[in-house]
């Protein structure tokens, strides 16, 4: 258990913390955009820099005050930080104990036949490898990782990403993941922290993170490009009988949404909708869904995101652009254009509300 | 083609430059390097070995090289030491601590000469004390060390802290997070890689201790060094006779430069 209480500690026009996190035998991806305090975090973790104030504490024993080789906390730096004047073998026989650890390393993180190669001679990803296996060679009870996907190319990236979510599944000890990728932080994290500011917006699962986003830079970050204000009203009188006692009725502009969560009448909210949950319904205003939560718009952009087509459409009965996507086969079959009128389907089952007075 | 035209044109442009800056350069080489060749040239062979191998010239060749090499070897051993500290850490201390290492290279050598004798001369405390122990500090290869350190060490500390800086601390972090001590990831990691420069400066404080002159003839007269025995054979014989040896000051200087630049191709590949 890697427990930080209150670690907190200032720079120079940056301050950190006050934070606390928790990590168990299991991944904790810190996820946050630069400049977020991420590697600083680790930097106090692994002893590089010291705080002001707050504790680390590694399977119970304080860390604060102890020199980073006394620390037991394996670092993979960013660039993998291999040194260029030793091979491959050379590198990780450094931090292990005998050749066969080396060689049980290497087979594992798939490196045996460029063990022979110095750092230079290396690509990318076998860097990333082999700064891997030299920082599991010293055997240390907690992994700190930062960006190890950081600059490679989207197929080795994908690759290496899976071999990592096995590899930390069979690791018994704290691992924490710095990114700013909110695929990886949520592909690889049994918990996402998302770090803003040098503190913690949210730690939660990554599907509380992406589905429950607790504030709205929480909700840009990780992907919900749709986050705007809404007044919460009376709902609709006439469709009572048929409502949810958990559904409430939204008020952006002229444009009334009904979506199923809980928020006082009269409150201020921040609606988020992930671009992939607007469905679009026709070229025309069609009474589609049962004639609710139907939105009309002009399309102002669009982009090719090569899985899928990125539509922005700007609302007729709002001030609002909403973003959604939509799969290849779709987009072809509708032939969308700049300047195109469509519809939105508003899911009411994928709108979180974040309620503003709670902020 | 006009882009072809002027790109022809700017390359055109680069040629010359470097012409220009080459030709520049060699009137600078030539100036270095005529007045060694006439010296070799003016000097008849068997002139040269006639003189290297008189007794005093003998005396002087060892007493320069068990000098240099000594006063290498103890500016080397704090040197590194404090060019790794200089360029490991921030502050106004270092700022200060540089200046003073700078303070021998600013000083004219005469002048470090007699610094050092009111330290360690005839009539001052240390100096008697060591006197009295069997070990004077003056007119005694002691003092040739002694001149010879105070002059030339910068040279190692300065170039050496240059070298370390350039050793990405991150290197050093990785190291010590992998558990090595500070003195395991220095050993291993910050020196090797550090190398190549560190071995300029302990050549440049060779060469350096070995035409010292100034200092070391305020401190040590006696034992004479080359330098000290070309001015002697100069004043007391004339120009004729400091020839010979100053033509085997250069030999031993050019060898060293050869054989350390070897010495640091090897170990790095």
């Amino acid at each position: 258990m890697l427990e930080l209480t209150g670690l907190a500690r200032s720079f120079d026009g940056f301050s950190f913390g006050p934070l606390d996190l928790q990590v168990d035998d299991a991944v904790l991806a810190v996820l946050g955009p630069s400049g977020s305090g991420k590697t600083t975090l680790l930097s106090l973790v692994a002893g590089l820099t010291s705080p002001d104030t707050g504790s680390v504490s590694l399977d119970g024993r304080s860390l604060v005050g102890r020199p980073l080789e006394d620390r037991d906390v394996g670092l993979v730096f960013q660039d993998g930080a291999l040194f260029p004047h030793m091979t491959a073998r050379e590198n990780v026989a450094y931090a292990a104990d005998d050749d066969e650890r080396v060689a049980e390393l290497a087979a594992i993180l798939e490196i045996a036949d460029v063990l022979d190669r110095r750092p230079g001679a290396l690509s990318g990803g076998e860097r990333r490898r082999v700064a891997l296996a030299r920082t599991l060679a010293a055997d240390p009870d907690a992994l700190l990782l930062d960006e190890p996907l950081s600059s490679l190319d989207v197929p080795v990236r994908r690759r290496l990403r899976d071999e990592l979510a096995d590899l930390f599944a069979d690791l018994a000890v704290p691992i924490v993941y710095v990114t700013h990728d909110q695929r990886a932080a949520t592909a690889l994290g049994d918990r996402v922290a998302v770090l803003r500011d040098g503190t913690v917006e949210q730690v939660g699962t990554p599907e509380d993170v992406l589905r429950r986003p607790a504030t709205p830079f929480v909700a840009r970050f990780t992907g919900s490009e749709n986050v705007f204000q809404a007044t919460v009203v009376e709902p609709d009188g006439g469709r009572d009988g048929e409502r949810d006692s958990d559904s409430v009725t939204l008020r952006v502009g002229d444009l009334t949404l009904d979506v199923a969560a809980d928020a006082p009448r009269g409150a201020t909210v921040t609606a988020c909708l992930r671009p992939s949950r607007l469905r679009v319904t026709g070229t025309e205003p069609t009474l589609a869904d049962g004639g609710t939560n139907v939105v009309s718009g002009t399309v102002t952009r669009w982009t090719n995101e090569g899985d899928d087509y990125r539509l922005v459409v700007a609302v007729d009965d709002a001030d609002l652009a909403l973003v959604a996507t939509i799969r290849p086969d779709r987009f072809e079959a509708r032939s969308v254009a700049v300047g195109d009128d469509l519809s939105l389907s508003v899911p009411a089952d994928h709108v979180h509300l974040i309620d503003d007075e709670a902020l | 083609m006009h882009r072809t035209e002027s790109r022809t044109e700017r390359s055109l442009g680069n040629r010359d430059w470097l012409s220009v800056a080459f030709l520049l350069g060699a009137v600078l080489l030539a100036y270095y390097l005529l007045p060694l060749v006439s010296l070799v040239l003016a000097q008849p062979p068997a002139t040269v070995v006639e003189r290297l191998l008189s007794p005093t010239v003998l005396a002087a060749i060892r007493t320069s090289l068990a000098g240099a090499l000594a006063s290498t070897a103890i500016a080397t051993g704090f040197g590194v030491p404090l060019a790794y500290w200089l360029a490991r850490t921030d502050g106004r201390l270092t700022t200060f601590v540089t200046a003073v290492v700078v303070l021998p290279l600013v000083l004219p050598p005469i002048v470090s000469g007699m610094v050092l004798l009111t330290l360690v001369g005839p009539n001052t405390l240390v100096g008697d004390l060591a006197a009295g122990a069997g070990l004077p500090l003056t007119r005694s290869l002691v003092g040739v060390v002694l001149a010879q350190t105070f002059v030339a060490s910068p040279f190692v500390v300065i170039t050496g802290r240059a070298a370390i800086e350039g050793v990405d601390h991150g290197l050093e972090h990785a190291s010590r997070s992998l558990g090595k001590s500070r003195l395991t990831t220095v050993r291993r990691v910050t020196l090797p890689l550090a190398w190549p420069g560190i071995l300029a400066g302990v050549t440049l404080t060779f060469t350096r201790s070995l035409g010292e002159f100034g200092a070391t003839i305020m401190l040590a007269y006696y034992p004479r060094t080359m330098p000290v025995e070309i001015w002697v054979s100069f004043t007391t014989m004339g120009l004729d006779a400091a020839f010979p040896v100053a033509v085997v000051l250069v030999g031993v200087a050019v060898a060293t430069l050869v054989a350390l630049n070897a010495l640091g191709r090897g170990p790095m590949g």
